[in-house]
């Protein structure tokens, strides 16, 4: 499983970062991403649905903080164009 | 290379965007692009392929900054006098230390080339020499309150087959700004292959209003016979 840390970052790092990783992947690879809660934990998984990757798990992770959530994504297989 | 943290964090907007990734930031970092004519239009479109991280722009002109120039962009009035290229340069630094802004000398060895004379003739001649290296290139020419922008990738319609002298009006700041935005914009979604494909275009800016049409090659031009 790759993992991806982005407790330190705000948006609009946090979903660059997941970008970024989840662009190395093959579809159907999983990334856990590691978040606080609050607006990374809003937007992330919706935008990751909303550019067709799926979310696998939302849960929180204590052993890494208070306010840390662990997310897994799976790469889909194509990024859905916005174009209309 | 992949791209650092530094580099995510400046392009983070862009980085964004459905349909451009890392690699296509990282097509962008190793773009050499050749900027032939530095003046109204170019002002604008160099800033645009800075911010927008384009690894190296050389700056293709002579003339030295006139008077007329402090309103495009890049020129400040107390520049008046000095070489266009050198006072580009340096204006270009202050945009992002991501871009290599250098002079254009013989030996460079550009990926695409960006067109923004203000003499058409000049503008026929740099394209065909760009269509004849291989090299995108998009041009861009201002006619009074409007102008032309014209895209052409490697093997489309050239810039001959696509264009016609306008009424050779400089172009007002407005649209002048207007046309740099727009070529900078058409040359790097051929740079970052956000484009699947890319065809070649032309913009028409009207009072305004962009119009874009595909072009087409003319019969017997010589980009539409095979390459040797």
């Amino acid at each position: 499983m790759n993992l991806l840390d982005i407790r330190a970052y705000v948006c609009p790092m946090t979903w660059v970062k997941a970008k970024i990783a989840l662009d190395g992947l093959a579809p159907g690879d999983s990334l856990e991403v590691l978040l606080r809660d609050g607006e990374p934990l809003e937007n992330l998984p919706r935008t990751a649905e909303e550019e067709g990757h799926s979310v696998a798990l939302r849960e929180r992770a204590p052993e890494a903080g208070a306010d840390a959530w662990r997310v897994v994504l799976v790469k889909g297989a194509g990024e859905i164009s916005k174009e209309t | 290379m992949p791209l650092s943290d530094a580099e995510i964090a400046r392009y983070a907007r862009q980085l964004l965007l459905p349909g451009f990734g890392p690699v296509s930031q990282e097509f962008l970092r190793a773009a050499r692009v050749q900027v032939v004519g530095a003046g109204a239009i170019a002002g604008p479109a160099m800033v645009y392929l800075a911010q927008a991280g384009v690894g190296t722009i050389t700056v293709d002109d002579a003339a030295d900054v006139a008077l007329g120039d402090s309103a495009h962009w890049l020129y400040p009035p107390d520049r008046e006098g000095m070489p266009r290229m050198s006072v580009a340069i340096e204006a270009l630094r202050r945009v992002s230390s991501f871009t290599k802004p250098k002079l254009h000398a013989t030996g460079a060895d550009p990926t695409a080339v960006l067109v923004c004379p203000e003499s058409y003739g000049v503008a026929r001649e740099a394209a065909e020499r760009a269509r004849a290296a291989g090299l995108p290139h998009v041009v861009a020419q201002g006619d009074g309150d409007g102008g032309v922008v014209v895209t052409v990738p490697v093997g489309a319609a050239c810039f001959s087959c696509a264009s016609m002298a306008g009424a050779g009006l400089p172009a007002t700041p407005g649209a002048a700004a207007s046309l740099g935005a727009l070529a900078a914009l058409e040359l790097l979604l051929v740079l970052a292959h956000a484009a699947q494909d890319p065809k070649g275009r032309r913009i028409e800016l009207v009072r305004g209003v962009p119009q874009a049409r595909a072009t087409q090659k003319q019969p017997g031009c010589a980009c539409n016979k095979p390459r040797a």
